[in-house]
């Protein structure tokens, strides 16, 4: 324990962020400020010696821990920053949408995406990060309006009830906090893009259940559904644990 | 659950919902679901049992309780709306819908906390009596005199609140240390991002200079001193990996030309919380 917490702040020196002590006001009262809940969660937040180790050709890990969950979702981020990106540059933008403030919304959106994904590359440690992917589209017409929104919609929706799934993974409540700053953005770009492929669906049933609920998904589900988009194989196993 | 206690509870903490008559069958039926049962079974035991003022900091059912606020405020401004005799919503019938499904998920939330609460063994706040005009019941001058007659008025009262809770349900989120209730939350918060959202997009439907999420360039609803409370803190051009470490997002990769990546792309792309205090500051606002 003590050993945990020494190590800590020497690594401060370092700002490797994951093992920076945590000294927000936040963190304080939710480990209720005392020693030992508070060497508790450091301990936690230091499980996280998961470099991705010697994957097979074309196989991305994702990692353990915190790190695990940072990659998952800049593995997602990527992947949503890279189509909003070839949705916007395509030669076709301008016919496939002629209303400009639809075209305003979409470059928007691929700002914001573009930032959550350079943002979790700054959060996790260089050695420890994913290298950039390639994102494989098939045979999506950027230049055809109902399929680029169709399709942002599956990411967007995605992309919810994943940070929905892996919140409760995350054992450093400052990056739980952040995930909950990111998916509430996503939400409102998931209800945007429903509302213009038909105006109103932005939290039908097909999106919120019964409880009022928004989706919730697995880390497992979540890859098999974003895999077709992705050239490398992802292994999300330990991501988490 | 004894089934004649929980009518009496239902109407007990919500008496709004009987201004809306057709959900109590599908409250009913939510209660079955596998929500909110297994919500309260995660509760931690005996954490339910202490009085809060026994803790010096928050306990997940302060948490709870904050939540259930928020939701009974939204979903009377709702009600209330919907339940107008007089030509209130807009001819396209969308926007009366959107509402409509709006005020079912506020409803089914009520549901969940409330059976979350009770069923830990404690007791659910009392629900205030809310004043959407800002007046506190005639006590001091109208914020939104107009919110029952101008629809336009009415929706800015919504955004309002649709944005607060997103903020409110992110500022709890990091002190719910269990992973099943951290989920629920999660998924609630979203779900009320989804409205805001859909609140937002039928203001600028209707002319308003207004963005799906907040924007710097969203033309101000609030009134310094009052309802400013509400994006508090909203457009954070920074954000902390820890205390000492800034994103430095001037450095990133981002992609994209021009400054406003910075003022404009950053505080756009991150939601920022309420703190407790905020978030009652809010429900002050319509509350007494």
């Amino acid at each position: 324990m003590s050993k945990n917490l020494q190590n800590s702040s020497e690594e401060a020196e370092n700002a490797t962020p994951l093992q920076v002590p945590i000294k927000r006001r936040s963190f304080f009262m939710y480990a209720g400020a005392t020693a030992a809940a508070t060497t508790l969660l450091l301990s936690g937040c230091n499980d996280d010696d998961d470099e991705p180790t010697n994957p097979a050709a074309g196989t991305v890990s994702l990692g353990s821990g915190d790190v695990g969950v940072l990659n998952y979702a800049y593995a997602l981020e990527q992947l949503e920053a890279a189509f909003y990106a070839q949705v916007i540059s395509n030669a076709g933008f301008n016919t496939a949408f002629p209303d400009a403030a639809e075209r305003a919304a979409l470059t928007a959106i691929a700002k914001h995406e573009a930032i959550h994904r350079d943002f979790f590359k700054a959060a996790i440690p260089a050695t420890s990060a994913i290298p950039a992917l390639t994102p494989k589209w098939g045979n999506l017409n950027f230049g055809n309006r109902t399929q680029v929104l169709d399709t942002a919609k599956t990411f967007e929706d995605l992309g919810v009830a994943a940070y929905n799934g892996a919140g409760a993974l995350i054992q450093d409540p400052t990056y739980l906090l952040l995930a909950g700053k990111i998916v509430s953005v996503e939400a409102r770009h998931a209800a945007f893009i429903r509302d213009l492929i038909n105006n109103g669906t932005f939290a039908d049933s097909t999106a919120v259940d019964a409880n009022g609920l928004d989706k919730a998904m697995t880390v497992a589900q979540v890859l098999a559904a974003a895999q077709p988009f992705i050239t490398e194989t992802i292994d999300g196993a330990n991501v988490g644990k | 659950m004894n089934i004649l206690k929980l009518l009496a509870e239902l109407a007990e903490i919500n008496p709004n919902q009987l201004e809306q008559s057709a959900p109590r069958r599908e409250a009913l039926e939510n209660l079955s679901r596998f929500g909110a049962k297994a919500l309260a079974a995660a509760l931690p035991f005996g954490l339910a049992a202490l009085p809060a003022q026994a803790r010096t900091t928050l306990t997940i059912l302060d948490s709870l309780n904050l939540f259930l606020q928020i939701e009974r405020l939204q979903e009377a401004l709702y009600s209330r709306a919907l339940a107008l005799t007089v030509p209130f919503f807009p001819a396209d019938p969308t926007f009366r819908a959107s509402v409509a499904a709006m005020q079912r998920h506020q409803q089914q939330h009520i549901v969940l906390l409330t059976d979350a609460i009770t069923s830990s063994g404690s007791t659910a706040i009392a629900a205030p009596n809310f004043d959407f005009t800002g007046t506190k019941n005639g006590t001091q001058p109208a914020l939104f005199a107009n919110v029952f007659t101008d629809f336009d008025q009415f929706l800015q009262v919504a955004q309002l609140l649709e944005d607060a809770a997103v903020r409110a349900y992110k500022g709890q989120v990091e002190f719910l240390n269990n992973a099943f209730i951290v989920q629920t939350v999660l998924q609630l918060h979203a779900t009320e991002a989804r409205h805001a959202a859909r609140i937002r997009l039928m203001r600028k439907q209707r002319g308003a200079t207004v963005k799906p999420w907040p924007s710097p360039t969203d033309a101000s609803i609030t009134v310094a001193g009052k309802t400013d409370v509400v994006y508090e803190g909203e457009d954070a051009l920074k954000q902390y990996l820890s205390n000492t470490r800034p994103v430095p997002f001037q450095l990133l990769p981002i992609g994209y030309p021009g400054t406003n990546i910075l003022t404009q792309g950053v505080p756009e792309a991150f939601d920022e919380p309420l703190n407790t205090d905020q978030t009652q500051a809010v429900l002050a606002l319509f509350s007494y």
